[in-house]
């Protein structure tokens, strides 16, 4: 009985959108979007990627600054860098923000305010984080005044030079850690309110373990959720430049640091177009995988 | 059976709080809060730390209002900032900045594309003399670019700890005064020392991505040892000098590299020598007077080499309310206002009838430090050249030639060698003479 | 038997206690530092200032009258969340309930849009809006703020709403409201943490933002454009002063946006 009254359910809902609104329903919706995102950002966009096909003496069409950038030597450490960053620290944020959306779902005392405090780095601007941790870990700074003055350490830990880039790469691992997992985590967590209780309960009451319910239920539900944190924060973690550059100068050069580099302080626009380029290029890659790569096997859509 | 949200009541009220509030906000800003219409926008990337800005806002431009009734509003910007705001309102035709201040690499930069008003159209400016160098360096493809109004030099700060520790051969008065026996040698010997007896190395430069390095490479040493900016890139002395910093490195501070200002580090003790630009250190004197001494640069083989900073006031080609924007320039090059600059913020004047005055106050050790070095006997003045877009790009290669060298450890020979003729290709590109004091050899 | 569960508990909040203090001691230290006095600051000898003074915040507030500028930031925030949202909710729920061709390819596009620095377009930028007549206007920075932020939005929401079931809707029609009734009082609701998340970010792009800003406008302008300069040129404690006020706001925008990131009580089902 019930059978029927579904499919008479189905075939009401069919006849009530016929097919041609329905086609064209999704590309309306979308539509205002992308018009402004082409009117306020789109051809400012282009002329700038122009930049990076001229010539800066003679403004004419050649593929001079490609060279000029690969000729130079910052260039392979900046792309080495980069990627090593990256590499690092993505997943080390993701199962950090993973594993602190999961420990807050518990719903135990005190759980808000381990939620508010963890969202709180997203107030702090990248500037400022960096300051406070440049602050936190230089010669005379908090760090080494307290661990000097408890005796713990005879010497300073020196963190900053070119000779100890090493430690430099640790404090901007460690600052980007503390200042951008929020924003991985807020939207996982986010993700993470929607899945229903009863899943959880049901499969609990068949006898599955914690292991099992996260990764057969919770896991797979919160994939669309962990895709857009992940290309929000991959995308970030490629533009981002002022976090390596308070902390390390140029010892550990980045693409958009030395974009911004060649902008600001050698003046010339098409350099940082072409690297801006690169940066895009490689954004548009990862995004590529992480849409294709983390596709949710079940999605909500409607029929 | 769905069950209905508690939530959505909830979140439909807030949302029209928010709204009321953010109303109520726009109404009060409008009507109470708003500024009055300003009349002239000087956007400026000089004075702009805190107590400078007060001093322009407060002090010069309240007077300036007084005098004349044009209310001016200060906008400091980064030099980025600065370039990007006047090359879009030159390439868009809608010219909104009426006055801009900055240094003559900024405003080269500007003439160089035709976004500056030649100022001989105003005529001279009454009751004082500029100093005739200076308004020579402002004559820039073929205008009066800009009118000069402050010149700034680097110098050395001393920490009066540091005099624990001086050389054999080397008193607290060869530095301050300047004498034959302060010279870059010494200055090795001290740090030398310095490190040897506390195991810290205690001398700093601001070697960061937006510190002033490459003037101290370009105006200073390489002068000090060759005699010239450009023209001995590639010579001798020139590997003598390098090979001079290879030794020196390894006493100065290596967090140097994440350095963008030499202020903070001297007060936090990170560093007892620093050489800097007097604006990015008058903070630390201004916090310390007691603490600290300005001295001359030490001299190297060919004398005492330092770099006159200018930074000049000019008006964006197609400006409006430009007879106002002309009444500021007048204010701000005055002579007296030209020695309350020196006396608050540490700038020099560039009139001949306000030099020579060394004001009472917080930064006069500042002030005597400069003239000291300006006037010693040895002294090389060295100009930043006026490459125009290229300047960027020269400044890049006297980096990348101490990268290579000192922190890298590439031999000296091959890398001045690939970079001295990029140096040369840049001058004959721009079409530029050769700066002081390369133009005298 | 009980004692698991002791063991449980403490582990749990000894967890939740290195979490808060890993973020509250260099926050702590931002507020100690804005709040010190310049003797302390720089005196090697103390770990932790004991003088205070609330100088540096009065100076930048009021002095240079960054208050104004706070107003200024405010209303291009909100400006900025109401249009990204405007633009952002319906393409955010096409990407999630439909499939069409061109699907991935549109989520990419809006993408590719913000994976340019911002620096790098600022003067096509600001030649683009001063000709529009929109330069030195606050409504000009949020359209700008909105570009940056509508990729965001689009993707946190279609992410979101890819999470509700679609029963729900199916279910509200069946019972006599339209598509669009259904999404206001069933999806909308239920997506309402998505919406905090989406809502909590673009406060935060649009309030910290800078050189767009700053190019943007010369008067009436936004409170990182009118203060970064002048304390990043200016001692430690004024730069943490403007840290401190920079954050204050936010602060506060993700304190009264937090309850909404958390269902009550999660969803029940079928």
């Amino acid at each position: 009985m019930r059978e029927s009254g579904q499919m008479k359910i189905k075939h009401y809902f069919f006849n009530l959108f016929p097919r041609k609104i329905s086609s064209y329903t999704p590309y309306l919706l979308v539509a205002p979007a992308l018009i402004y995102l082409f009117t306020f950002i789109g051809y400012p966009l282009v002329q700038a990627i122009v930049l990076a096909f001229q010539d800066p003496s003679t403004g004419s069409p050649s593929l001079i600054n490609f060279e000029t950038l690969v000729k130079d030597a910052y260039f392979w450490d900046a792309l080495k860098y980069t990627f090593i960053l990256a590499l690092i620290i993505i997943p080390l944020q993701t199962l950090l923000a993973l594993s602190v959306a999961l420990f807050l779902n518990m719903r135990f005392k005190g759980a808000n305010v381990v939620l508010y405090t963890f969202t709180i780095p997203l107030t702090i601007s990248d500037v400022a984080a960096a300051l406070i941790w440049y602050n936190m870990l230089t010669t005379s700074g908090f760090l080494n005044r307290l661990l000097l003055n408890l005796g713990v350490i005879k010497e300073p830990i020196y963190f900053f030079g070119y000779v100890y880039r090493h430690m430099e790469l640790l404090a901007i691992i460690v600052t980007e850690i503390w200042r951008a997992t929020a924003i991985v985590f807020v939207i996982v967590f986010a993700g993470l309110q929607l899945i229903g209780r009863d899943y959880l309960e049901a499969a609990e009451v068949c006898g599955a373990s914690v292991l099992q319910r996260l990764r057969y239920i919770v896991l797979p539900l919160i994939k669309p959720s962990i895709q857009a944190a992940l290309i929000i924060r991959t995308l970030f973690a490629l533009q981002v430049y002022a976090v390596v550059w308070i902390l390390a100068g140029r010892d550990i050069p980045i693409l958009a640091g030395e974009a911004y580099y060649w902008m600001s302080e050698l003046y010339n626009p098409h350099i940082a177009a072409t690297y801006s380029l690169l940066i895009a290029f490689f954004s548009i890659l990862i995004g590529w995988l992480y849409i294709k790569l983390l596709k949710p096997k079940y999605e909500e859509v409607l029929r | 059976m769905v069950q209905r949200m508690p939530v959505s009541k909830k979140v439909l009220i807030s949302i029209v709080v928010v709204v009321i509030i953010a109303i109520a906000a726009f109404l009060v800003y409008w009507f109470y809060l708003r500024p009055r219409p300003v009349k002239l926008i000087w956007a400026s990337t000089q004075l702009c730390p805190a107590k400078e800005r007060a001093f322009v806002e407060g002090t010069l431009l309240a007077q300036f209002k007084k005098d004349t009734g044009i209310e001016v509003k200060f906008v400091p910007l980064s030099y980025v900032e600065m370039t990007s705001r006047i090359e879009a309102e030159q390439k868009a035709k809608k010219v909104t900045v009426n006055v801009i201040g900055d240094l003559h690499g900024g405003l080269d930069l500007f003439a160089s594309k035709g976004y500056l008003e030649d100022l001989t159209k105003f005529g001279a400016l009454p009751a004082r003399t500029f100093i005739t160098t200076l308004e020579k360096y402002a004559k820039l493809y073929g205008i009066k670019a800009y009118v000069p109004w402050m010149t700034a030099t680097y110098v050395m700060v001393v920490n009066k700890e540091a005099f624990d520790y001086l050389p054999a051969g080397l008193t607290e008065d060869d530095v301050i005064k300047g004498t034959e026996k302060w010279t870059y040698d010494a200055l090795l010997e001290w740090a030398k020392n310095i490190y040897e007896k506390t195991g810290k190395r205690m001398l700093g430069f601001p070697v960061g991505p937006k510190g002033l390095w490459h003037r101290f490479l370009h105006g200073y040493i390489y002068p000090a040892y060759t005699g010239a900016q450009v023209l001995k890139f590639n010579s001798d002395e020139a590997v003598t000098m390098w090979e001079y910093m290879k030794k020196l490195w390894p006493y100065v501070n290596p967090a140097s590299t994440t350095w963008d200002a030499m202020a903070e580090p001297l007060l936090k003790k990170e560093v007892l020598i620093a050489w800097d630009h007097t604006a990015r250190i008058v903070s630390a004197i201004r916090e310390r007077p007691g603490d600290f001494v300005v001295v001359p640069v030490p001299r190297g083989p060919k004398g005492r080499a330092f770099i006159l900073v200018v930074a000049g006031l000019a008006i964006p080609k197609g400006a409006p309310n430009q007879k106002e924007a002309w009444k500021l320039i007048d204010f701000l090059t005055k002579p007296e206002t030209q020695v309350k600059i020196l006396e608050q913020v540490g700038f020099f004047p560039t009139t001949t009838e306000a030099t020579g005055k060394i004001p009472a106050g917080p930064l006069k050790i500042l002030a005597e430090g400069v003239t000291t070095q300006v006037g010693s006997p040895d002294a090389i003045v060295a100009m930043i050249p006026s490459l125009g877009p290229k300047g960027g790009e020269f400044v890049g290669l006297y980096r990348e030639a101490f990268t290579r060298i000192v922190l890298k450890g590439e031999d000296i020979r091959t890398v001045i060698g690939e970079i001295g003729p990029k140096i040369d290709a840049i001058f004959k590109e721009v079409g530029a003479p050769l700066p002081l004091p390369d133009s005298e050899l | 038997m009980k004692t698991t569960v002791i063991l449980r508990r403490l582990l749990v909040y000894l967890c939740a206690t290195v979490l808060v203090l890993w973020i509250v001691v260099p926050l702590a230290l931002i507020v100690l530092f804005a709040l010190s006095s310049m003797r302390d600051y720089y005196d090697i000898h103390k770990v932790l200032p004991t003088k205070f003074t609330l100088k540096h915040i009065s100076e930048l507030l009021f002095d240079l009258g960054a208050i104004y500028s706070i107003i200024n930031s405010l209303l291009v925030a909100l400006m900025t969340i109401a249009l990204s949202f405007a633009l952002g909710l319906p393409a955010g729920y096409a990407l999630s309930r439909y499939i069409f061709p061109g699907r991935d390819s549109i989520k990419l596009l809006v993408l590719s849009m913000r994976m340019f620095p911002v620096m790098i377009i600022a003067v096509p930028l600001a030649v683009l809006y001063l000709r529009l007549g929109l330069s030195d206007t606050l409504l000009g920075v949020a359209l700008a703020h909105t570009t940056m932020a509508l990729p965001f939005t689009i993707i946190i929401t279609s992410s979101i709403f890819g999470g509700v079931p679609v029963e729900y809707e199916e279910a509200a029609m069946i019972f006599g409201l339209s598509r669009f009734e259904a999404f206001l009082k069933i999806t909308l609701p239920l997506a309402a943490p998505g919406l905090a998340a989406a809502s909590i970010f673009t406060f935060v792009i649009s309030w910290n933002e800078v050189f767009v800003a700053s190019i943007l406008t010369l008067t009436n302008r936004t409170l990182p454009a009118d203060i970064l300069v002048t304390v990043l040129n200016s001692p430690d404690p004024y730069k943490f002063a403007a840290g401190f006020i920079m954050a204050l706001p936010s602060l506060i925008f993700i304190f009264i946006a937090r309850k909404y990131l958390v269902t009550m009580w999660g969803i029940t089902t079928r």
